[in-house]
């Protein structure tokens, strides 16, 4: 049989070769003359459905809204005349809220038993003695900060986005809440609440959509340590380093570790610094906090100086324009909040935590209160690349679109201040300056005058 | 003394120990040629057109040395600061926040200068007011050589006044130093006019003009000690205790201004402590600062001139040598014994030597073996008529005045177009790359950003252009090591590590004053991941001849 295409085939295809050729020569010689004069960009953002081509995700630890935020007002905060039950059902003696400003924090109790203590069926009245019964003072669950030791974030709050119903995903502790995070799904079910052994396994995450749509990652890992993984940890647990494997889940997943590529994509914060200097930051970056998490008995204000920093250095990127940078806690950490989470499914949502976004697309000032959780995160950057959903949770979950406002051009960078009042500027009456310098000037002048004038009239 | 009053302007004879009066509009007793009447008479009408004539030139000349390229380097460290001032008076929002109105200065100056800095970033506009300022200098150093000596006299020291590298550069700048020496020269003036007339109200008018020109500068009192001086050399002059009085009590009113307005308007600390500050400060210079620099800077010829001229003049000497001779000498002994130095301090002898210099050429005693040669315009000497060797000597006067001021033209020339330098002495002008860095880091960092520099002259010239606030390194943390106009950073490496400093400024020109210093701030850098965002540079000649850029300004981000 002769099959008389061939020829022709042939040579259309040797011609086609011979065209790519010349195509890709010619494109390596000469160069594209928008790459030269376009400003610089990091590379995807392929297909945002928003001005955000860089989106930003920190994740702190460990604080209520109320216990940071539950003071200011204009917002959901903590309702006048509060007075906490040491034990439930009972209502006195009770404990008001108070601030705690530098009398010193404990890491309070903050597992799945103590939320369902507190929570009391959404009484909201085991706050005090949820961490009672753990045996630590049940009263410090009540205490609060205020702009007196939060001052850059209550900046923030007025320059940019507060969200005061923004709830932290799991009504438990870390692993679930950043397993939500990346996945949308608690990760382990059941009563479990540990990294399984054997990892993950084939949970997607977030990053495997991004992948699949060739949109660019990074995990930003403070004083990350790459030998420490799901196989190492239980060694490493005993130098407390070990729960770099929660704060990133990804170093969970043996598809992760074993591939390079993928591993790769998991790098130190240092990269950050260097990938916003150049305008080079990815589509998608999450960060994990290592001692400045502000993880009680933490300081806050080391956890303020890392989020300030992580700022400047995105504001002074040329990635700015396009970016957008927020911020939240993986749980509640025992502190008292006064809103009685939704129960959206057995596994939360927890207590609110803080949220807060930052962008030159965000509204100045704007308190934001849809009710949002960790995968409204994973919500907003499926919207924005056009990903699925995955899971059933972040498939619902509402998103926080609503805090930008996109007709108007972006904002320049202003960098904030960690006075809460900076000092002002007294400008002193200029009048009194002006107008005895003007006598006096006059009075010289006169003086002159009148010996030149005197003169002539003797001539 | 005896004084003759009379219904015409007098003046005193310059030697004798009785007074005898002179008109002081027709020409004072110098070598005059004699010349024929009609010629003389033509000569005069001529004069009436020639003295405005030469007037309008020079200050025509004055001018256009004082703007050619103005605007080529921006503001010194000084400029910022006064500029700075101007504005914050002004109420320019850019500046408010980063420039106090008080500082150790009184205000005039910056009163003056505040109306065209109410909005934006003024740079140019502050120096042309200088300039005009220095403009009205040169004419009244005309008015005062003309009162002194004569009309051709006042003329030539415009003229050299006009073209002194030393006056152009300083007035090129908006420095306190070229509104003040108008004042002072003015003073003098008023002197001068007190003892030619022995009007008493012209002491007075002398002794406001000089709280004048404390107004201006208030070191500028060390002028007194010159009218002092004078007045203890020049026994014959009439100077009753009770107008001495008087005189200083004029000038004590008007110098009150400065701290009554400060009251008023709500007095800041800085004032009181900057004086101390001033007298305990360690030397910023050699002992032999102002010989290198100020000689050439004035003119050596001119210098030379001036001061042969008082002894080939010796015969004429009088009390107009002694008032100028004390006006030069009270500032230069009085900066000299004085630890802390600057260019421009002794600006307010440049008139008082213009004249000297000027009366010098205009006096200029020619040799005899030269009255033999015969000019090309003009007939052998010896057997010339007398109006033609009148001509002749005043032609090779006239070229002695040409190469003197030929000699600070062009000095002058090269330092206005010498707008790119790799080294900088504070007063002698602009700082190069400094406004382009202030510019850059306002266009090119968050509002907000905080910036270390190397030392504090930086500092100001990054608030001003650059509208951040900014912290010099070498500024010392004890107050008494310090100008108390500047905040030190006690310890710069915590609020780097605290995300407190966002930038770092290195300079050659600081660099070059203190190495180590210099050396601190890079390892600063080095220590907060410093990362060159921009550099600005200025071509030299390398020891091969050619052109190459070198970097005098560095901006680095830094971060914890």
């Amino acid at each position: 049989m002769t099959d008389t295409t061939r020829p022709g085939m042939r040579r259309a295809s040797c011609l086609l070769a011979r065209a790519l050729l010349l195509a890709c020569l010619l494109a390596m010689v000469i160069p594209a003359p928008a790459a030269h004069a376009a400003p610089r960009r990091s590379a995807p953002a392929a297909g945002a459905t928003t001005p955000i081509d860089h989106f930003v995700f920190l994740m702190q630890e460990n604080h209520t809204f109320d216990n940071y935020f539950g003071t200011r007002p204009g917002v959901d905060g903590i309702p006048a005349g509060t007075c906490m039950p040491v034990r439930r059902g009972q209502a006195e003696p009770c404990v008001k809220p108070f601030h705690l400003g530098e009398l010193g924090s404990l890491d309070l109790d903050h597992s799945a038993e103590a939320f369902r203590v507190q929570y009391n069926k959404g009484r909201m009245d085991g706050f005090v003695e949820g961490v009672s019964t753990q045996g630590k003072d049940g009263k410090l669950a009540m205490a609060y900060y205020d702009d007196r030791d939060l001052p850059y974030y209550w900046n923030i709050a007025d320059e940019y986005v507060l969200f005061d119903r923004f709830f932290s995903s799991s009504n438990s502790g870390s692993i679930r809440n950043h397993m939500f995070r990346v996945t949308g799904g608690p990760g382990a079910t059941g009563a479990s609440e540990s990294i399984p052994k054997e990892g993950w396994g084939d949970i997607p995450t977030i990053f495997d959509r991004l992948e699949a749509a060739g949109i660019s990652w990074k995990f930003y890992v403070e004083n990350y340590d790459p030998s420490i993984t799901f196989r190492s940890r239980a060694s490493e647990e005993d130098v407390d380093r070990g729960a770099q494997v929660i704060w990133v889940p990804l170093l969970a997943y043996a598809r992760y570790v074993d591939d390079p590529r993928l591993f790769g994509r998991i790098v130190d914060l240092d990269e950050y610094y260097e990938d916003a200097a150049k305008g080079d930051l990815p589509a998608v970056s999450f960060i994990a906090p290592a001692g400045d998490s502000e993880h009680p008995p933490g300081s806050i204000r080391a956890g303020q100086t890392l989020v300030r920093t992580l700022l400047t250095q995105l504001m002074r990127s040329p990635n700015w324009d396009s970016s957008a940078f927020l911020w939240s806690y993986d749980d509640w950490g025992g502190w008292y909040d006064h809103v009685a989470p939704p129960q959206v499914d057995a596994y939360g949502y927890g207590f609110r935590v803080p949220g807060l976004l930052v962008s030159p697309y965000a509204r100045r000032g704007y308190v934001d209160s849809t009710t949002l959780d960790f995968t409204s995160v994973l919500k907003f950057i499926e919207v924005n690349w056009r990903l699925k959903p995955l899971a059933e949770r972040d498939r619902k979950a509402a998103t926080f679109l609503g805090a930008f406002d996109f007709d108007r051009p972006p904002r320049p960078a202003a960098f904030l201040s960690t006075e809460r009042t900076p000092a002002v500027v007294e400008r002193p009456d200029p009048v009194p300056v002006y107008a005895s310098y003007a006598v006096t000037g006059t009075l010289v002048a006169a003086l002159v005058g009148v010996a030149a004038v005197r003169r002539r009239r003797w001539a | 003394m005896s004084l003759t009053e009379s219904s015409m302007e007098v003046e005193h004879d310059r030697s004798g120990a009785t007074v005898v009066l002179h008109r002081v509009d027709q020409a004072t007793p110098m070598v005059r040629p004699s010349r024929p009447r009609a010629a003389a008479e033509q000569g005069a009408g001529r004069w009436a057109w020639a003295v405005p004539g030469a007037l309008i030139a020079v200050a025509a000349l004055a001018l256009s040395v004082r703007l050619w390229r103005l605007d080529a380097v921006g503001f010194n460290s000084d400029e910022a600061v006064y500029a700075g001032q101007a504005a914050s008076l002004a109420g320019n929002p850019n500046y408010s926040e980063l420039f106090p109105v008080f500082r150790a200065h009184p205000m005039l100056f910056q009163a003056v200068l505040s109306p065209f800095f109410r909005s934006g970033e003024v740079d140019v506009a502050g120096r042309v007011v200088v300039a005009v300022f220095g403009v009205a200098t040169v004419l009244a150093v005309y008015l005062l050589g003309a009162r002194l000596y004569s009309r051709p006299v006042g003329v030539v020291a415009a003229l050299f006044l006009a073209v002194m590298p030393y006056h152009v550069i300083v007035t090129r700048q908006v420095l306190l130093d070229g509104p003040m020496v108008l004042f002072a020269t003015l003073t003098l003036y008023c002197l001068v006019r007190f003892v030619q007339g022995q009007q008493l109200l012209w002491y007075v008018a002398a002794g406001g003009m000089l709280g004048a020109t404390m107004l201006t500068k208030e070191t500028s009192i060390v002028l007194a000690g010159g009218v002092y001086a004078f007045l203890a050399l020049t026994p014959t002059v009439k100077r009753p205790v009770r107008i001495s009085v008087l005189a200083l009590a004029a000038m004590a009113v008007v110098f009150a201004t400065h701290p009554i307005s400060q009251a008023l308007a709500g007095r800041s600390a800085t004032g009181r402590s900057y004086l101390v500050w001033q007298l305990f400060r360690r030397p910023n210079h050699s002992m032999s600062f102002y010989l290198e620099t100020v000689p050439g800077a004035m003119g050596l010829l001119l210098v030379a001139a001036a001061a042969c001229g008082l002894w080939w003049l010796r015969r004429q000497r009088s009390w107009r040598e002694t008032l100028l001779v004390s006006w030069v000498a009270a500032p230069v002994v009085f900066f000299q014994l004085w630890p802390v130095k600057g260019f421009q301090y002794l600006l307010p002898v440049a008139g008082p030597v213009a004249v000297l210099a000027a009366r010098a050429l205009v006096g200029l005693p020619l040799p005899a073996r030269l009255r033999r040669y015969r000019l090309p315009w003009a007939g052998r000497l010896e057997n010339a008529e007398p109006f033609h060797v009148a001509r002749s000597v005043r032609a090779l006067r006239i070229a002695a005045i040409a190469a003197v001021t030929l000699s600070l033209l062009v000095p002058s020339w090269k330092a206005v177009n010498q707008a790119d330098n790799a080294t900088f002495l504070a007063g002698s002008g602009g700082v190069p790359g400094g406004r382009e860095a202030g510019r850059w880091l306002a266009a090119n960092t968050p509002e907000g950003s905080v910036v270390l520099t190397l030392g504090p002259s930086m500092a100001n010239i990054m608030q001003y252009y650059g509208h951040r606030r900014s912290y010099g390194l070498s500024v010392s943390p004890n107050p008494l090591h310090r100008n108390p106009s500047y905040d030190p950073l006690p310890n710069p490496d915590w609020w780097l590590r605290h995300n407190d400093l966002q930038y770092v400024v290195w300079d050659s020109f600081s660099a070059q004053r203190s190495k180590f210093f210099a050396e601190r701030l890079m390892v600063l850098v080095r220590r907060y991941h410093g990362r060159v965002v921009h550099t600005e540079y200025v071509e030299r000649t390398s020891s091969s001849g050619t052109r190459v850029p070198v970097p005098v300004i560095i901006i680095y981000e830094v971060r914890p």
